[in-house]
Formats: C-alpha cells, structure tokens, sequence
C-alpha cells in the first residue's frame, strides 16, 4: 500500500519533471521575454504575457502577389518593437530588390524605425543571407534581424536551425516571405498571413502560435489601421509612434470561428 | 696618350634600339636644380641672396645656392669665406642633410597623384625623382598637360624644376639635366636621337669617366654611341657602357618605387612549401596573434590588412581585408583573415607549395578605448557598441562584399531617388549621426508621404485619367491592372535647376498616391506638366506603400 503510494509520488514527480523539461522545448516566453505587438487587440490574443516571444522565429507572409509590401511593412513594425532602438539587420534576396527595390530611409519612421538603426544587406543569394542572419543574431549590438525574400523560403531544416539560434541568444528573426515562398513550412515560432486592406489598412491573420497555453481561435484575425492619417511622426517622435496609445487598432473581428 | 685619337670608323653596327613602342614605357624625369635653398627659404625672401652651408674637410662650404646667389657668381662647393667676401650681405644657413631628403620624400608622396610609379633618383648628389606616367597621361589630357600642371604647381610654390619624359630612365634623367629646355618631351620610340648631343655627363657617369671622356675629347653622347661597345669597355669599364646603353634604351633599367613600408609586418618564412590551406589558416592565426600585440603595444588597430603568400617558384597570392573600426584584437582579425583563406580556397594553387607568409596591417589607425562610465547616482548611458557592430560589418562584408552590407544615407535633394542613397558600412561613419548635415527637418518630407519601398527606377505604367492633370483612374503596371479607388495628390515637386549639369529627365513630376481595389497603395507620379513642358504625359511607378 505504502509501495503503492510512493510509486504515484515518483510518477507525478516525473511528469512535472519532464512536464518542466517539455515547456522549455515548447516556445513559450516568459514574463521578461515577450514583447508586445504593439496592437492591444493582437496582444490579447497572445497568452499568457500579452506579448510576442523575443527569442523566437516570426514568419509574416504576404496573402497574395500584391502584398509582400504590406508585410514587409508590418514586419518592420514588429522589429521596430522588438529593437527598441538597437540596430535592425535587414537582408532582401536579390530577386526582392529587383521587385521591390530597397526599403527608402524617409518612410523608415511610419514603421517606427529611423534610419541610423538600419543596416541593409542589398541583395544576396539565400544561403549567404541565412548565413548572415545567423551572424548578425551572434552579435549583441542587434536588437532584430529582418529577412526578406520573395520566392524562396528557407527549408525545414533551415528555419530550425535559425529558430534554435534565435532560441539562444534571445534575438527575434523576422522572416518576411512573399506569397509563392509562404507556402513552403518552416518552423517558426509564430507565423502571420498579412494582406492591404482598403483605406490603409492590414488584415492580419495569426494562422499559428507555438507554445502557447490558451490556443488563439483557428484563423484569428483582424483590420489594422497602422496610423492615423494625422498623425506626426518625425524622427524625434519615433518612439512615441510605435506605442500602443497611438497606434490604434480601428475593428477588432475575428475572420472565421 | 696621343695614340688614342677618337677615329670614328664609318660603319659601326649600332644595336638597334629595344622596341619600346609594345611596351609603351613613358618616364618622366625631374629634376630640382636649386632644393635645398628653396625648401629651406621662404618663398618671399627668394630675391635676396640665399645660400647653404656645410662642414667639408675642415673648411666650411657651400651646399646650395639660390638663383640670386648663383647670379652673384657664387657656387656649389665655393669655400664660404670667399663667397662672403664677394657677397657680404648674404643669407647663409648650415645644412641638415636630413632636410634635403625629408623633403623629397614628401614630394614623391605627394607625386603619386600623377602616377602610383614613383621612385627616387639613385644618382648622387641631384635632387630629383623619377615616375612612370605609362598608361598616366591621358588622364590629365596627354603628356604635355601633365606636365604643365606638374611644372605649374612646383612653380607656385616657388620651387624650380626641369622636367623630361622620354623612353627610357637614361634618356629622361639626361634630358631633364642637360637638355636644353626646363619641359622637354622626346617623342615616343626617339627617345634615344634626343640625347645624343648631350655632353657625356648627362650619362650618369662618375665624375672621373666624365674627365676622361673630355680629356680623349668625346663632348657628346653621339661621339660615345659611336664607338663599338668593346673598345668602350676596356678603355672605361663596365659601368659607362651599361649606363650608355640605358639611356639608349639598350639595355634595361627598373625603376624603384619608394612605397611607404608598412610598419605593422609579420613574415613568417617555412622551412618547408606547405600545400594545405588549413595550415596556412592556422598558421595566419599564429601571425594575427603577433601583428595584434604589435598593434596593441603601439595603440593602433588595423583598417587594412593585407595577407601574400609566396610560393617556393615565387608566384605570389594576396589577398586583403577592410575593417570597419580599428582593431586590434587577434581573434577578430584571425576570423577575417580566415573568412577570407576560406573563399580563397576555390581558386588556390599551392603549386610546389608556399613558402613565406606575410602578413602586413597596411592601413591603421587610433583605437580609442572607450572609457567605462560613471554611474555614481547617475543612471548608467547605453552607448553606441560600435566596436561590437564594426566587427559584425567586417564579418558580414568579408563574406558577402563590402558593396552590399549598406546603411541609409540622406542628401539634401528634392528628388526623391537623389535624397536616399546607401553607403556600404565601411564608407560610412559608424555612429551614423553627421551624415545629414545638408538635411533639415524643415524641408524633410512627411515619412507618411514617402513609400516604404522604392522601385530601383521608376517604370512607366499605362494610366487612363479622366482628365490629363488629374490622378488616374486606373493603371496597368507588370500586365497587372489596377483599379484606382482612392487617390492622394498631386505632390508637384520640380526639378532642381541649380546642379550643373542638369539631371536625364528634368521635368515637373506629380506625385500620386494611390490606393487599388485590393487596398495595395502605391507610389506614382505623371513625367511632366500637360500642355505647359509636355504635350504627351507619361506615367511612372515609383514606389509601394506597406
């Protein structure tokens, strides 16, 4: 009997144990590790610290072809958060600048960045740029690192290995992926579907969270309206920009569920 | 002897001249007829006389002379006593003999803005340089320009000179000493023909050939050329003959450039050639690990380092690094070098294998160790880690190119593809701060009004607008058509007419912005006012809005 009891101790030790050891593998930031988005009605939605993993893999991806300049804006809107005025590493594949062209230091501040924060690696194959990012998360100085690509994502194997880095040093990787190369699975801590929306706004779509406890609702998303169309913003007023008090969030309706 | 009567024979085969022409060789031979007087004195004290002196077997003597002292019949090597007594009221300064030579130094530093061939002239007792313009002059606008410039600007600062080009160093050096002008210029591939009536001195000879030449009554470079070269040589030596050939083109003569010699050198000679790279890598790191002590005890830290590798068949491989900051930490620089070694490695051929290593901080400068900061009651400053960026700058160009890691840069332009640029990480200043000196925040345009992307150049699209000055209805851009809903504008914003040279396309531009049906917002702008500057508009996309 006594046996008995002491084998259901030992085994309810266990489980918390590996319970413990499971909740370290599971993404799930601490109260001192998550950063908000910088959107309230998004943060609710992150549990349990209202707040995005700093340590982790962000993937934002454009809905279709069109959009990849929307996601790029809100993934240097949560880098800018996630910065909080350290250096921001951006890469753009060379395809990405052909399309594109480079991101244009005036309107640096309507994502919350200023210019001086940014350093830029204009066009790079993919493999350098993966080699890049893993050493630009190396280095203290950093506060995000920021890759774009638009047709080609890194692999499976790729995207594990830089979430295990990111993971380590505690430094996010925002990985902006346009609409062909967001098909492709990786594995990121938290991954977005962005698409413009009429009257300057996002829809965003958080389409997974790992590690979350309170799971978000299937296809939780929301409008966006990044900026008020009076709102200031110059390069003193950048860190006021990127609070949440004035950044509103205009309708908040779940699509689907 | 009276045996030796110069009898010319009439058929001496002459050597024919090298062919220069493939090759193309320009020399160009100064010379400083007065520099140690007109280093030393001030240019507007040059009208009174000016001579140096110096202590030579127990006497003193003159060393230089200015041209008003020359003018008074005084001369280089007169006793010093005689020249006051024919000039009482001379300037006279003793000689340093570093002087002369520091100076020299400094001009053929100053030289290389011509050419990267310059060298010092190796005859004594002449203050003179020599360059090799081949392949030069043409960037001044031809060999006469060059040398205009080169004697203008010597001139303005009241230093006189005797400039030659010719083929050959001989021919150059003898022209600018003897020639009968102070800007000769020998034709190219007659350089020879130029210095035959040249007295023998202007050979480089040694003084007591030059007297034997006088006393046998050769007063000419010709009356030398022709005699066979044998009889030459028993009667002079090898030495004369060698420099007559030189000067003839003959026979060839390097020149020597005096490149400053970096002061921050490790060489590391192999018993042995080695073959792998990895043990060149390790080996490399051995070295960082010396040149940074070498840095760190002198307090510098390298911008430049230059790595060769000498094969056992003397084939030489270099290869050399940029640093953003100065560094002189060994890992640092170990990892750069190795980055390097690594890309290398493609394309390396140990062939019989390397024998020496050398590696050299080419280009250095201050490291400035950043004091800790005071926190007494005071909250601790975060201050910009630049030495931890610049070494990820260093790492990340290494790899990929020191053109593509960029940072933002901003010009004080109108024109909104002049007003952004990128400047690689090197070339810009690490703190970021002092680059927008030209940009005020008046003239700053609203960041909202700005796209977040910027095409490299605007591409034109096909736009259907209800009337020509107005904002589109809707537009085709990359077979895509897109229908306007909502449109911002028109931002005029005109061409700057203050740039000399006026810009490819100067017309007025209306910028657009404008929102599609999808909610995709872009950038675009109409090429021109509609009956004013252009009579058919054309249409440009030229960035996209988040």
């Amino acid at each position: 009997m006594r046996e008995k009891k002491y084998q259901a101790e030992q085994r309810r030790l266990t489980v918390n144990r590996l319970r413990h050891k499971l909740r370290k593998f599971e993404l799930v930031p601490t109260a001192g590790e998550a950063v908000p988005s910088g959107f309230e009605a998004i943060d609710a939605c992150l549990s349990p610290h209202h707040g995005l993993l700093r340590g982790g893999l962000h993937e934002i991806c454009a809905a279709k072809t069109g959009d990849f300049a929307s996601a790029a804006g809100f993934g240097a809107h949560l880098a800018a958060q996630f910065a909080d005025g350290n250096a921001v590493v951006s890469g753009q594949t060379r395809q990405s600048v052909g399309e594109h062209g480079r991101p244009y230091a005036l309107a640096l501040p309507t994502v919350g960045l200023i210019r001086q924060q940014l350093i830029h690696i204009n066009g790079a194959d993919l493999p350098d740029l993966l080699w890049a990012t893993e050493e630009a998360l190396g280095c203290p100085a950093v506060g995000c690192v920021v890759l774009m690509s638009l047709e080609q994502a890194p692999d499976f194997t790729a995207s594990r290995r830089l979430s295990m880095a990111c993971r380590a040093v505690g430094r996010p990787l925002v990985l902006v992926l346009g609409a062909e190369a967001g098909q492709a699975s990786t594995a990121a801590t938290t991954r977005w579907q962005i698409s413009a929306a009429p009257h300057n706004s996002w829809q965003v779509r958080l389409q997974r969270l790992r590690g979350s406890f309170k799971r978000p609702p299937p296809m939780a998303g929301w409008q966006v309206f990044p900026w008020r169309e009076t709102l200031p913003v110059s390069d003193d007023t950048v860190s006021d920009n990127t609070t949440p008090e004035s950044v509103s969030v205009h309708a908040t309706a779940a699509y689907g569920s | 002897m009276p045996q030796s009567t110069p009898h010319v024979p009439p058929q001496v085969p002459v050597l024919p001249a090298l062919d220069t022409a493939p090759t193309g060789r320009r020399i160009v031979a100064i010379w400083f007829p007065h520099w140690l007087s007109e280093i030393v004195m001030p240019a507007e004290k040059r009208d009174a006389p000016f001579v140096l002196a110096e202590h030579q077997r127990g006497t003193q003597r003159l060393a230089a002379v200015n041209i008003a002292a020359e003018a008074c019949g005084l001369y280089t090597g007169m006793a010093l006593a005689d020249a006051r007594a024919l000039v009482p009221d001379m300037h006279i300064e003793m000689l340093d003999p570093a002087w002369g030579v520091a100076a020299l130094d400094k001009c053929a530093r100053w030289l290389r803005r011509y050419t990267p061939w310059v060298g010092a002239d190796t005859h004594p007792d002449s203050h003179g340089l020599l360059l090799d313009i081949s392949g030069c002059a043409h960037l001044f606008g031809g060999e006469r320009r060059m040398l205009d410039d080169m004697r203008a600007r010597f001139n303005r600062r009241g230093i006189t000179c005797c400039i030659a080009v010719a083929d050959t160093i001989g021919s150059a050096w003898a022209l600018a000493h003897y020639g009968p002008d102070s800007l000769i210029i020998a034709p190219s591939g007659h350089g020879a023909d130029a210095v035959m009536d040249l007295p023998p001195g202007a050979l480089r000879l040694p003084e007591d050939a030059c007297d034997l030449c006088r006393r046998l009554g050769l007063d000419s470079v010709a009356a030398l050329a022709a005699f066979p070269r044998t009889s030459l040589t028993r009667r002079f030596g090898p030495y004369p003959v060698m420099r007559l050939e030189q000067a003839l083109g003959q026979a060839g003569e390097m020149l020597n450039p005096c490149v400053p010699a970096p002061e921050f050198i490790v060489r590391e000679n192999l018993a042995q050639g080695i073959t792998q790279l990895d043990v060149i890598a390790s080996l490399t790191q051995n070295m960082c690990a010396t040149l940074a002590a070498k840095l760190f005890a002198a307090g510098q830290g390298a911008t430049r380092l230059d790595l060769v590798l000498t094969r056992a068949d003397n084939e030489m491989q270099a290869l050399s690094v940029r640093l953003a900051a100065p560094s002189a930490e060994a890992d640092h620089l170990a990892r750069l070098l190795a980055t390097r070694l690594e890309r290398m490695s493609r394309g390396f051929d140990a062939g019989c294998g390397v024998e020496t290593l050398c590696l050299a901080a080419s280009a250095t400068a201050d490291v400035i160790t950043p004091q800790a900061p005071l926190t007494l009651g005071h909250k601790a400053f975060k201050a910009p880690p630049v030495a931890v960026l610049a070494s990820l700058f260093d790492r990340l160009a290494g790899r990929l190119g020191p053109q593509v890691v960029v940072r933002p840069v901003v010009h004080a332009s109108h024109i909104p593809e002049h007003a952004v640029g990128y400047r690689p990480v090197h070339a810009a200043p690490l703190s970021g701060e002092a680059d927008d000196a030209g940009l005020s925040t008046a003239t700053a345009p609203e960041p909202q009004t700005r796209p977040l992307f910027m095409l490299c150049a605007p591409e034109p699209i096909e736009v259907i607008a209800e009337i020509p000055e107005g904002a589109p209805y809707r537009f085709r851009w990359r077979r895509v058509l897109h229908e306007v809903a909502r449109a911002q504008g028109p931002e005029r914003i005109s061409p700057e007419w203050w740039p000399s040279a006026r810009r490819h396309n100067s017309l007025t531009r209306d910028y657009f912005r404008v929102e599609d049906r999808n909610g995709c917002r872009f950038w675009i702008y109409r090429d021109g006012l509609y009956g004013r500057e252009t009579g058919r508009v054309r249409w440009f996309m030229h960035g996209v809005f988040p």
